[in-house]
């Protein structure tokens, strides 16, 4: 079994996801490995992407003018966003090799870690939308991602944890389940502290 | 869980007499410590500052603004939070809604907060935003109310009912005040009666009472 | 169990008042989404009221609420509890023609309630709007449902009362008391009555009734609903019986107190507020107790599972019902509500729960649930499956659009500029708004289209069919 797996995967993805999962169900990754190969470049990529559209364009709430932060606070927010989707990538695969168990489902951390990073490739795409800020548009761009993720969530999990389709669709659902809630808490966190004064100053 | 509490519940199992006195019985609690209390509050039922009941032609405004499902979009509850205060005037207490029945503090702001909107714009304002919103506010999403020019305010001549029915409930109107709702309400129509509901919201706490 | 030797002549489960209740179920839940489409277009095209009171917004918001909760919901709910109540006691149901009363009268109050609505007969109050005539309506029916399915459950041939039951139950009983206070008013005149209680108190048994009405019919019912039908469908046992126990009681006694979340910040008593709080945090952990014990169910065995649309539905809405009995809490502590309160993030926060939890379990039930009644096959699994995806879909972008509606609003009314002035007007922040509202109308679109396929899914499948008659196991002597 392969241990390491091809940048070019992330590629065929777009056109024969099918493949791509069964060759991935064939290795055997180390987590280590898919975490600085893939996961950190990947993490990097939105908040590249919304930085440039914040200091370039300001955000858009769609109030009035755009808001502009000041530029310390811009790059600390940008860490931030590094980092919580870090926090997101392996907290997920955790979680998923947690649910493993139950569906007698595959159980490395190396292979959870590669199936997050691949479901999560098109929300990485679709966060080329934040070098234009407007909140609104980013939701647009951001729905069919999101759909287009759960459908390789219910497509691949089975075939790459090596568990049938229906056992995959029951760790598949619990697995939302919990994104459902980790994205929710993020949301609440966040409104939480920015409603206290610990955020970016646009006078909220 | 030890066994005999397990034993116990195999008894709540087998009888559901047994079984629908404890849903009662525990569901119950919550009511009875957390609403029943506020109930008897005086506090909650003493009005501060000039709070008073609705006059005739108010209660009818009062009855249209239930009737069209205005507390559906706009709310009438203003939060002790700056921003808020800032934005509609003081804070909401409960002394002034004493005499609402229902209340109306509504859940939602699609429009804006209205506890303080009394005083704010003129009758005719008022007139030309209900009988069509955008004729004012040009991104407006509220529906427009022309019917409300078209009907009597006393339509279903039963304003001496309803005050009636509130001094029941406890409300000081006198009998000579009902006796002249109907006369109150003549020649009026109910957007009339509206605007002169709208008018009074938060009248009744000035804002040098804030503390 | 549904070929066991006839135990009593010509004895068998009362099942077409299930059937009934079932096919009107659906009836209500597409006409109740249309309505909500159409408010959320109106919500973007105000002038779709054509200048005519009953189609203004104000009149046809609490038809969509009233027509999915009551004509969708209790239909639901009833048929399921009377499909699970005789099965889980081995005995028909006691008095049926009781039952088709509930069933008949029900049906004729949604329908005469909802234009009753359009007419403007209103309380105003949240999920109880109905004027006085229609509570007074409602409690009769309510109690012949509470005759039906504790008189199955008084004469049942199997000692222990099934989990399934307890839920139903909650839901019958508190509901009545719910609706019993809250209700209570002086009538003026036939379509009007002043409430009983006034400003302040009147908020707050207002929402301890708005709040459990959610907590014991959208959840509990169908927690119920979810207690008998998953693990008839992956046939396989509730995975913890103790925890059923202890979630149960946990809920129906935690539900009740956080009814005070919807005022934080209002002229409500601090202590009441802060209460709530506590409860509504505390709440979590049976919500989700439940949930798991759901998930667990169906997860934990090894033997093959069929690939059932029906069992995709059931289990997704466990997902949405642990994000919605999560976020709830989390909406309920003060320093989110004080952004989330007033706003759409509300509105999201019904909707995660009412089309992902309730909608979703309510079709993967019809669709295990309808073929079985009438003894045949689903029509179409594909279409069941396309249902699925744009339910998910319809579910997600509603969502997803009030998030970003409602935390906007949230926080741009609350903003303050560096003299401390307001940043935005309230017109200025609410047109930026039409864009999501857009959104949420094709999401409830998407929405409203997968359910008219299950429409025309459950019709062909009913289509020329009758109600199978099925008898209830043999008595064995030691189960009396």
């Amino acid at each position: 079994m392969k241990t390491v797996i091809s940048s070019w995967l992330l590629f065929r993805l777009l056109f024969q996801p099918t493949a791509v999962f069964e060759e991935l169900s064939d290795t055997r990754p180390e987590p280590h490995s898919v975490f600085f190969k893939f996961v950190v470049w990947l993490a990097v990529i939105p908040p590249v992407f919304a930085y440039i559209g914040a200091s370039n364009f300001g955000w858009r709430l769609g109030a009035a003018e755009p808001l502009f932060m000041p530029p310390g606070e811009l790059i600390l927010v940008s860490i931030a966003y590094f980092f919580a989707l870090l926090f997101a990538f392996v907290s997920t695969a955790v979680v998923a090799q947690w649910m493993a168990t139950t569906y007698g489902a595959r159980h490395s951390l190396g292979i959870h870690f590669a199936l997050v990073t691949i479901i999560a490739a098109p929300l990485v795409v679709g966060s080329t939308i934040h070098l234009f800020p407007h909140v609104f548009l980013n939701i647009v761009v951001f729905i069919p991602a999101l759909m287009w993720s759960m459908y390789l969530l219910y497509r691949g999990l089975p075939i790459v944890l090596k568990i049938s389709p229906e056992r995959g669709m029951l760790m598949a659902s619990a697995l939302i389940g919990y994104l459902l809630v980790a994205a929710v808490s993020f949301l609440g966190l966040t409104v939480a502290l920015w409603g206290q004064g610990i955020g970016p100053s646009i006078g909220v | 869980m030890k066994m005999n509490g397990i034993g116990l519940h195999k008894k709540l199992e087998g009888n559901a007499g047994l079984l629908i006195f404890g849903i009662l019985f525990v569901s119950a609690i919550g009511g009875l410590v957390q609403v029943l209390p506020s109930i008897f509050q005086e506090s909650l039922k003493t009005p501060t500052g000039t709070t008073r009941p609705y006059s005739a032609v108010e209660l009818a405004g009062r009855d249209i603004y239930i009737r069209e499902g205005c507390s559906v979009c706009h709310s009438q509850q203003i939060r002790p939070l700056l921003a808020e205060v800032k934005r509609y005037g003081p804070y909401s207490r409960a002394g002034e809604s004493v005499y609402d029945r229902p209340f109306l503090w509504g859940s939602k702001r699609t429009g804006p907060d209205l506890h303080r909107v009394g005083g704010k714009y003129s009758d005719i304002w008022h007139r030309l935003h209900l009988v069509n919103p955008r004729d004012v506010v040009p991104n407006s999403i509220m529906p427009a109310y022309p019917w409300l020019t078209e009907r009597e305010a006393n339509a279903g001549s039963d304003i001496h009912l309803k005050m009636r029915a509130l001094k029941k409930l406890g409300h000081p109107y006198s009998d000579e005040e009902i006796e002249a709702a109907p006369a109150a309400l003549e020649g009026l129509t109910e957007i009339d009666a509206l605007i002169a509901y709208l008018q009074i919201l938060g009248a009744w706490t000035k804002a040098e009472d804030t503390p | 169990m549904l070929d066991a030797v006839e135990a009593i002549e010509g004895e068998h489960y009362f099942d077409r008042v299930v059937t009934a209740l079932v096919m009107f179920s659906v009836i209500w839940a597409v006409l109740g989404m249309a309505v909500g489409v159409y408010v959320a277009a109106e919500l973007i095209w105000p002038t779709l009221d054509f200048g005519q009171p009953w189609l203004s917004f104000g009149r046809l918001r609490p038809l969509h609420t009233n027509v999915v909760i009551f004509g969708f919901g209790v239909s639901a709910l009833m048929g399921t509890a009377f499909y699970s109540v005789q099965r889980t006691s081995h005995v028909p149901l006691f008095a049926p023609r009781l039952a088709w009363f509930c069933f008949c009268a029900w049906q004729i109050a949604v329908l005469l309630g909802g234009l009753s609505l359009l007419a403007g007969w209103t309380s105003s109050k949240e999920y109880a709007e109905l004027e006085w005539p229609f509570d007074i309506a409602i409690t009769i029916v309510w109690v012949c449902f509470a005759i039906v399915f504790f008189g199955t459950i008084a004469k049942r041939r199997i000692k222990p009362i099934y989990v399934s039951n307890w839920f139903y139950g909650g839901l019958i009983i508190v509901i009545a008391m719910l609706h019993i206070v809250n209700s209570l008013a002086i009538p003026v005149t036939i379509s009007k009555s002043y409430s009983l209680f006034a400003g302040a108190p009147d908020a707050i048994v207002q929402w301890w009734y708005g709040h459990n009405a959610v907590g014991f019919l959208l959840t509990g019912g169908f927690l119920g609903m979810m207690y008998y039908f998953l693990p008839k469908q992956a046939d396989r046992p509730i995975w913890s019986y103790r925890l059923s126990i202890v979630a149960f009681w946990a809920f129906t006694y935690s539900y009740i107190w956080a009814g005070p979340h919807h005022l934080h910040y209002s002229s409500i008593p601090d202590w009441v507020q802060s209460l709530a709080v506590v409860m509504s945090l505390i709440l979590l952990a049976p919500s989700w107790a439940t949930m798991i014990n759901g998930i667990m169910t169906v997860s934990s065995a090894s033997q093959k599972l069929r690939t059932d649309p029906a069992l995709k539905f059931i289990v997704l809405s466990l997902a949405f019902y642990g994000l919605a009995t999560f976020e709830g809490p989390m909406m309920a502590i003060k320093s989110v509500n004080v952004v989330s309160h007033y706003t759409d993030w509300t509105i999201g926060h019904v909707h995660s729960g009412a089309l992902g939890w309730n909608a979703l379990i309510t079709f993967g039930t019809f669709y295990f649930l309808v073929p079985r009644l009438v003894g045949t096959a689903l029509y179409s699994v594909r279409l069941a499956n396309i249902h699925f995806w744009m339910a998910l879909a319809g579910t997600m972008l509603y969502v997803l659009a009030m998030w970003g509606a409602g935390v906007s609003q949230g926080l741009l009314w609350l903003s303050l500029d560096e003299i401390g002035e307001l940043s935005f007007s309230f017109k200025d922040i609410m047109a930026s708004m039409p864009p999501y509202y857009a959104l949420r109308f094709v999401a409830g679109l998407v929405f409203l289209l997968g359910a008219v396929l299950m429409t025309y899914n459950l019709y062909m499948t009913i289509r020329g069919r009758r109600t199978i008659h099925v008898r209830p196991p043999a008595v064995m002597s030691h189960q009396i």
